[in-house]
């Protein structure tokens, strides 16, 4: 058995390495798919939650000029990978918080079988699943990318502001166009707007013609659209515009592609179609601050959720400070003193300033490269969205939504 | 936040994880060991399994069929019984081909099983995935909710364990090595092979599916990448092989172990600084084939050989009962 023996010396080797943090080390989980299905998009998040990370660091460090060390641990976009990788952040390497996983089933499986019992928080970049919302989680799961669901109401706030009474709906039937639908009726309702028809249907059909001629009854001014354009989409704008049916359509990102355009014809579509995709707003004073650092660390800052790595790093690190020590279980009611929607407004890299602001006991309110961070009861952020309409070109023109 | 505790309930979620893992590698010894069945899509046994009973056993949900909240018990049998089934129907196409294709053809199975899970969105909830599972003793304080569905886990590797072993020593069991050895053998001493390759497979697979519904409850939740074959086949495969194929001690060893291997690296490369521990991560996954390959070479056997049950203790009487 010289094999097992080979083992348990490698295992004692693991467990001297591993034994405490060093003096002055604060750890943070960073948690994410590095390897796996989304493993490219993974290295610039994780490249975002570096850099700010040095921007701490580099600016007095957390409390009294401790280093904060982010722990990589591989989830893997796999709830099983996310489960032994939390189990190592929390109960081995003894993190403050986590940031990350990445994938939303890795989020779930994480948080529900190990940091919610343990009662750590975590603090998700690239997390959207609507059912992460719903979790008993004791205000322990906080994201920075906003759920699907919000969309629903930036697109119903877009409708009513345009003018806008009666809408019909349609959705594909799936979970995420069903999940932003539903949103978007009651909050359309609450702004005070009727709705004329409301009708699932079955994606890959060869024609939705008698569908939409029923949802067209009772003088509807628009189609409100919840459909991927490859599945249904496109035929649904076709069939609508051959049979004079609906002549404005609203939509959220499944619908956004070129092939829209491609398809239908950019003259048929123009200031006849808005499309709704959350984004970062790029000119904002935060996300310059985090694009220039990004682009002098060799990095794209447009790279997906690369600003919600950089925000959920730095939000970790406020909280930290916040608390005035690195105790798990102060984190949490932290990370909501720090993040606003009160006090003063900090952005990407100005650690130096929101660190003294803490220390004279004055209000953070972190505004990050991705969006404003004013957390609701849920943990989630509402985010930014921009809208797409078909420009002078021929193209999709992007503007952010306000 | 004592240090000894972390890594106690650390050891604790190994050696759940472990186990979990156990009993897959005795559901593929028995295809495999006794058998000699290459099943490479063992991550759909197992996925089909964890979606059974993440669907009987949560409460009611927009986002996918479900709301019967069964115990976990009708949970597990039912994972394991429709799993039985389908088994038995994939057995039926494709039993007859031989060991490197029935290899192919069950790859194959395995993702048309994944793509369903993914696009069957009003049963499964496609790619979100199955959430809020319930656990059992998740209610108890901690850490003894851990210690409890750890015990449930060693329990079950014990029962099943100990249901394998009997089959091999018995008279099914040996048939069942006649027919791995030499199948025109086995057949010219009357034995109907097809028939009991068949049972083989199913049984594997009913044990597979065991092992998926014991990890559904114990992630909380599932979705189609827990079926990935990274973590789900190829890994079951280097554990059996490791312990030793057809050995039952050897497979639970082997889960252990590897699992142990799998896990903790992380522990040491989390350590390098990040570029590298990004990169290591690969490394991990590097070395789980680099041990396959050493067993493979070096090992053949595994760290616990096979054992033949003994001849002499257990001719006469089952000889003659033995089943054809």
């Amino acid at each position: 058995m010289n094999f097992l023996k080979k083992m348990a010396i490698t295992a004692s080797a693991i467990a001297m390495l591993s034994v405490g943090a060093q003096a002055g080390e604060i750890k943070v989980g960073s948690a994410g798919g590095v390897t796996g299905p989304i493993a490219e998009l993974v290295a610039a998040i994780v490249k975002g939650r570096q850099i700010a990370t040095e921007h701490v660091n580099s600016n007095g460090g957390l409390l009294k000029g401790d280093t904060m060390k982010l722990v990589i641990a591989d989830s893997a976009c796999d709830p099983k990978a996310a489960v032994d990788a939390g189990n190592k952040l929390v109960n081995v390497e003894q993190v403050v918080g986590i940031i990350g996983p990445s994938c939303s089933g890795a989020t779930n499986g994480m948080v529900s079988s190990v940091t919610i019992p343990a009662g750590v928080t975590v603090l998700s970049d690239s997390a959207t699943a609507p059912s992460i919302s719903e979790l008993k989680d004791k205000d322990t799961v906080f994201r920075a990318s906003a759920s699907d669901a919000y969309q629903g109401k930036a697109i119903a706030d877009m409708v009513w502001k345009a003018g806008k009474k009666k809408v019909a709906v349609t959705y594909s039937n799936d979970d995420y166009n069903a999940g932003i639908a539903n949103v978007f009726v009651k909050e359309f309702k609450a702004l005070g707007g009727e709705v004329t028809g409301n009708q699932a249907h079955e994606p890959n059909k060869a024609s939705y013609r008698s569908e939409l001629s029923t949802l067209a009854q009772g003088g509807p001014e628009a189609l409100a659209l919840f459909a991927y354009y490859g599945s249904s989409g496109i035929t649904i704008v076709k069939n609508s515009l051959e049979n004079g049916l609906f002549g404005k359509f609203y939509a959220a990102d499944g619908m956004f592609d070129k092939s829209v355009i491609g398809q239908i014809g950019a003259d048929n579509l123009k200031d006849n179609i808005w499309i709704t995709q959350a984004a970062s707003d790029t000119e904002d004073a935060s996300y310059k601050n985090f694009a220039e650092a990004f682009k002098a660390a060799g990095g794209d800052p447009e790279a997906p959720y690369a600003a919600h790595g950089y925000d959920v790093a730095f939000l970790m690190a406020l909280a930290i400070e916040k608390a005035g020590a690195a105790d798990r279980t102060k984190i949490s009611a932290a990370l909501r003193e720090v993040a606003g929607p009160e006090g003063e407004v900090v952005r990407p890299g100005e650690w130096a300033k929101a660190k003294k602001l803490i220390a004279d006991g004055k209000k953070v309110n972190y505004q990050g490269a991705a969006g404003v961070n004013d957390f609701d009861a849920n943990g989630d952020v509402t985010g930014l969205f921009s809208v797409n309409v078909v420009g002078d070109d021929g193209n999709w023109s992007r503007s952010m939504l306000k | 936040m004592d240090a000894l505790y972390g890594y106690m309930l650390y050891g604790i979620s190994l050696a759940t994880m472990g186990g979990i893992y156990a009993v897959l590698t005795l559901g593929l010894n028995v295809q495999w060991g006794f058998a000699g069945l290459f099943n490479a899509g063992i991550a759909g046994f197992f996925g089909i399994g964890a979606y059974t009973t993440a669907i009987l056993t949560t409460s009611a949900t927009h986002r996918h069929i479900g709301g019967f909240e069964m115990p976990y018990i009708v949970g597990f049998l039912a994972a394991m019984l429709i799993c039985g089934v389908i088994a038995y129907l994939v057995g039926k196409v494709c039993l007859r081909l031989r060991s490197d294709y029935l290899a192919i053809a069950t790859i194959g199975i395995a993702e048309i099983f994944r793509l369903i899970l993914k696009n069957e969105t009003w049963a499964t909830n496609g790619p979100r995935g199955v959430s809020e599972i319930p656990k059992p003793f998740e209610h108890w304080p901690e850490p003894w909710n851990q210690f409890g569905f750890l015990l449930l886990v060693l329990v079950v590797v014990a029962i099943v364990y100990v249901l394998v072993e009997v089959a091999r020593k018995s008279p099914w069991g040996r048939v069942m090595t006649a027919i791995r050895e030499n199948e025109p053998s086995a057949k010219a001493a009357g034995k109907n092979v097809e028939n009991f390759r068949m049972e083989g497979f199913v049984i594997g697979c009913m044990i597979m599916a065991l092992a998926g519904a014991l990890m559904a409850h114990y992630l909380k939740f599932v979705d189609p990448n827990a079926t990935d074959p990274l973590l789900a086949t190829f890994l079951v495969w280097v554990m059996l092989i490791v312990g030793g194929s057809a050995n039952n001690k050897g497979a639970i060893l082997g889960a252990f172990l590897m699992w142990v291997v799998w896990s903790a690296t992380e522990i040491v490369t989390s350590r390098l600084p990040d570029e590298l521990a990004i990169r290591a991560a690969y490394i991990r996954i590097f070395l789980i084939g680099l041990m396959l390959q050493i067993f493979l070479q070096k090992f053949p056997q595994g760290i616990l050989p096979e054992k033949r049950p003994d001849v002499a203790k257990s001719n006469g009487n089952a000889e003659t009962k033995m089943a054809d």
